[in-house]
């Protein structure tokens, strides 16, 4: 009986055993079903490794696929201190080869972490550098790959471009605004370690880094170029206070070139000030326009039909009466009996005094904030101004006249050529743009991308064709002649500002503009162009920035193909100027027929014979009066 | 003489060469690191091992009745090894307790004989005074005051993982000897009166003790033991990473051919390897078993039962803290893990139950 019990009491243990085991395989199971997910992920974390690779950053093109923000590779220098096994070799070679302390690169070496970073001195390697530290072949030992901003075009679009830090980081420019896009991911490799670090014999998996996204620019790099140098002429010819210009495409917003002195180079960036460095002047800067603001009441007395530029007219004696102010017309004594056609070409104050009280201030104000000023353009670049106006309470009638013709106003620069290309353009504001698209690095899909946006219709197709007659006449005829391009149709309109500080205006130190476009009747490029304080020439924009303006849109005709329109307006001549004029085609006809043909200029023979062979420059062309032309002769009647 | 139990033999032998096998696996990174030589301590347990199956044969030839003549005897050498133990310069100090002798790389903890001496002891005891068990007073408290004497021994070293297989492994014999229920109950009740004692005296007890419930609360200290375990059991899946392809081996888990063994086979051999594992012990505990059901004279059922039931207890205590059920507790499993004397031990133990077996 006793047995009997005892074994009972063994069974019960035995029981209670295989429950305690069931409970064991059942947590077991718990942990790798229900657990499995945490567990393992954590576990892996634990387990693997990361060699980051860096990614290649975005790079921004212009509009034409040209590179201005590019990507050298270098190489930089990466210990993992736990898989080096002679730590004071290792330090002893690499410092060596650095030429750097034995002692810092000790501390590198056995620094307790995971991975470290030789920084900065194993930053940006050279490859002959690279080489001697990958021939030591020593375990923990990596060089990874690291890529560093370029700038082909260096100081050119540099406030645009803006500048990136020693770690590629985006510090301002696009290069700060597109930051997350521009850097892309780490990519790395991944390996498997134990728990003192070295590297265990399990499959690797490479991790592809994924490049930043690309820039596309609506800037034209050419037109870019001429700009950048037309500056650095003015830099060098008047040594301005500060320069700006900018370059767009009235039909849709698009900015084909914008700069501005002083510039950085943004590779160097260091070595300039942060004002040199941050202002972003075509749309930072803030000033009073002058008369390239009359263009808004220009269009605004058209529009509303106050003036019929023909046949009213206007008699200025030099100055107007406003209330108790005299305001003076820039000309001293005054421009006499004129038609209003005539007061914009002479840019004549008194006759837009007229036209801003025939208006009213609510009716002139209101289209000074339709044509965008006052508040911001939307441009997507970074520190954009908003400009000041009157509050409307405030305007009387002598803020009223000064603003008609451009005092008293606060404006940018981009708010200003947008206004202008509202004006021209067949009345449409629109929002300027400057990035074009954002594309993906490998397949060049399209992520993102601006297109032309109209903020609002401002005029009527009609009056917009009449502003651009009226502006081409004052290129013709009136103050913006220096702006004349032989053969095209230029349309455009000078400005002259004195600057104000401190609540007044300063002697002798005037902001000058000009802000040009053509062809005339079908705008394709408009360009502005202010230069501040120029030193050595009288202060007026018809005499330094009109030619500057010129010579873009000189160039822009080329670089943007611009066909040469029929019908182009004749200059009007002053008695010192050279006449642009025709060359008949001579080719073929006997000598003495060419020489009555070409009485206005110069001839000079080569070869013998009766009749031309060849002519230069060729029938056609467009040359100065009075210019040479060389003619081949030859015994044939026959040409080439 | 009858044969001896063939079935029990080759689940030991086959449980044993297993964890041979394993110990390689999951020591070869730690001894190539520690020691330069990868088989180092495979070579040791594997030495151990031949010995211990040669003490096996022998003492399955001993009739086991010699034990109860001398059982005073081991007893005694038993308690001396103990205390001699505890002198410094005799005994060595590893893991943070003075429980070796140690002779070269080789250890012998004198803590394993005295677990094996006692029950031998206790079996007698038990046999001897079959009528008397009932009265708590003259039965039960003169056997548990000698537990509870050897166990302070051990915890002087310290070593409460033993000590406490120790005191289980007797109470158990008692319980299946036939003392009341009402007295474990009475037992039990004391010990809960004194683990809320503790507890109210420092309340950051209760929380070191239930660290083990969420060992992410401090996952470098009390919790890391456990964390490591859980890594390798957690991603080892239904058939786990393969032999030999063990992470958490790769000095993340602190000495892992010992206490965490089992974990490394999760690992290696997933929940397959788990549930083979657990069907061997079963197997072998329920031959173990048999054999005390089947035997004729009190002694040898004593003796075979207490010898089965410590090896369950231990294999239990460690699966559980492996598994984390229970706080870590520092014990060894059986037959698996690395540890010379252990698995010495052990074997002579299955010794002594196989000599037993030839009798029923």
């Amino acid at each position: 009986m006793f047995f009997k019990k005892i074994h009972t009491r063994i069974k019960i243990i035995l029981v209670v055993i295989i429950l305690l085991f069931i409970l064991v395989i059942g947590k077991v199971f718990y942990i790798q079903v229900f657990q499995y997910r945490k567990l393992n992920k954590y576990a892996s974390s634990l387990w693997s490794r990361n060699l980051p690779i860096e990614a290649n950053r975005g790079k921004i093109y212009d509009r034409n696929g040209v590179v201005l923000a590019d990507n050298l590779t270098t190489v930089s220098l990466v210990f993992i201190p736990n898989q080096i096994k002679n730590k004071e070799e290792t330090a002893k070679k690499i410092s060596e080869i650095l030429n750097v302390s034995y002692e810092d690169m000790y501390k590198h070496v056995s620094k307790k972490t995971s991975i470290e970073r030789v920084h900065p001195e194993g930053r940006r390697l050279s490859y002959d550098v690279a080489d001697k530290i990958a021939e030591l072949k020593i375990d923990g030992v990596y060089l990874v790959k690291e890529s560093k901003r370029y700038y082909p075009f260096n100081t050119s679009l540099s406030h645009v471009l803006g500048f990136v830090g020693i770690d590629n980081q985006g510090l301002s420019g696009l290069e700060l605004m597109y930051d997350d896009y521009l850097t892309g991911s780490y990519g790395a490799i991944k390996y498997f370690s134990d728990a003192k670090g070295n590297r265990l014999e399990l499959t690797e998996k490479y991790e592809k880094p994924q490049d930043g996204v690309n820039i596309n620019l609506t800037i034209n790099n050419d037109l870019q170029l001429v700009l950048e140098r037309e500056l650095d002429n003015a830099v060098l010819k008047y040594n301005p206070d500060q320069a700006l210009g900018i370059a767009m495409n009235p039909k849709t917003g698009e900015i084909l070139a914008m700069s501005s002195r002083p510039n950085f180079s943004p590779s160097q960036y260091q070595n300039y000030t942060v004002e040199e460095i941050n202002r972003n002047l075509p749309i930072w800067a803030t000033y009073e326009p002058g008369s390239t603001f009359k263009i808004i009441t220009l269009a605004a007395s058209l529009e509303e039909k106050t003036v019929d530029l023909e046949n009213d007219t206007f008699y200025d004696g030099g100055s107007i009466q406003v209330e108790n102010a005299r305001i003076k017309c820039w000309k001293k004594g005054g421009h006499g009996a004129e038609t209003f056609l005539q007061v914009v070409e002479n840019s004549c104050n008194p006759g837009f005094v007229v036209l801003g009280q025939r208006l009213g201030k609510e009716k002139l104000f209101e289209y000074i904030r339709n044509f965008g000023f006052g508040e911001k353009t939307g441009v997507d670049l970074n520190g954009e101004a908003n400009g000041i106006l009157f509050k409307l309470d405030n305007v009387g009638p002598v803020e009223l006249a000064t603003t008609a013709f451009g005092q008293g106003v606060s404006v940018t620069p981009i708010q200003q050529i947008t206004a202008v290309s509202a004006a021209i353009n067949g009345g449409y504001l629109l929002k300027p743009y400057i990035v074009k698209s954002l594309n993906e690095p490998e397949t060049n899909t399209v992520i993102k991308e601006n297109k032309k946006t109209i903020v609002r219709k401002v005029l009527s197709e009609e009056t917009s064709a009449s502003v651009r007659s009226t502006l081409e006449s004052v290129v013709t005829n009136g103050t913006g002649r220096p702006a004349f391009i032989d053969g095209y149709r230029v349309g455009g309109k000078t400005g002259t500002a004195q600057k104000v500080k401190d609540g007044k205006y300063m002697v002798g130190n005037y902001i000058v503009s000009f802000i040009g476009f053509l062809p005339a009747n079908d705008p394709e490029v408009v360009v502005y162009i202010a230069i501040d304080n120029a030193k050595g020439i009288t202060q007026y924009g018809g005499t330094v920035a009109a030619p500057i303006a010129r010579t873009v849109l000189n160039e822009a005709i080329n670089i943007l193909d611009i066909k040469k329109p029929v019908g182009a307006s004749e200059k009007n001549y002053n008695y010192n100027e050279l006449k642009y004029v025709d060359v008949p085609n001579v080719v073929g006809m006997n000598v003495n027929d060419a020489m009555s043909l070409l009485k206005q200029f110069k001839v000079e023979y080569s070869g013998t014979g009766e009749y031309v062979e060849y002519q230069s420059p060729s029938g056609g062309e467009r040359i100065y009066e009075g210019q040479t032309i060389k003619l081949l002769l030859n015994d044939r009647g026959n040409g080439n | 003489m009858k044969r001896v139990d063939y079935l029990l033999l080759i689940g030991v032998i086959t449980i044993s060469i297993f964890g041979l096998i394993m110990i390689y696996s999951a020591s070869y990174v730690w001894a190539d690191y520690k020691f330069n030589d990868a088989f180092k301590f495979v070579k040791n347990q594997g030495l151990f091992f031949i010995i211990g199956l040669i003490f096996m044969y022998i003492i399955s030839k001993i009739d086991y009745k010699i034990y109860k003549k001398y059982s005073n005897t081991l007893l005694i050498i038993c308690l001396s090894l103990l205390i001699l133990v505890l002198i410094p310069g005799i005994g060595t100090v590893r893991n943070g307790s003075r429980s070796w002798f140690g002779i070269g790389s080789f250890g012998i903890q004198p803590s394993e004989f005295a677990k094996l001496g006692l029950i031998i002891f206790t079996s007698k005891y038990l046999e001897k005074n079959e009528r008397i068990i009932k009265d708590v007073k003259k039965g039960v408290l003169p056997i548990l005051g000698l537990t509870l004497l050897i166990f302070g021994f051990i915890m002087l070293q310290p070593d409460f993982g033993t000590g406490m297989i120790l005191v289980v492994s007797i109470v158990g014999l008692l319980f299946v000897g036939g003392v009341d229920f009402k007295f474990f109950l009475k037992i039990g009740v004391v010990g809960l009166v004194g683990i809320v004692g503790l507890i109210i005296a420092a309340p950051y007890r209760l929380k070191r003790i239930l660290s083990f419930l969420n060992p992410w609360e401090d996952p470098l200290g009390s919790g890391f033991q456990i964390i490591q375990s859980l890594y390798a059991i957690g991603p080892g899946g239904l058939f786990g990473y393969g032999f030999l392809n063990s992470r958490q081996k790769h000095f993340y888990l602190p000495e892992p051919q010992t206490d965490f063994i089992f974990s490394i086979i999760s690992e290696e051999f997933g929940f397959v390897g788990i549930l083979i594992v657990s069907l061997l012990f079963i197997f072998i505990i329920t031959r173990g078993f048999m054999i005390s059901r089947n035997c004729k004279d009190l002694f040898s059922k004593y003796l075979s039962f207490g010898i089965t039931f410590q090896i369950s207890f231990q294999a239990l205590l460690n699966l559980m803290v492996v598994v984390g059920l229970i706080p870590v507790t520092g014990v060894t499993l059986p037959f698996l893990s690395y540890g010379g004397s252990s698995l010495l031990i052990t074997l002579c133990g299955i010794g002594i139950i196989l000599n037993i077996s030839r009798d029923t």
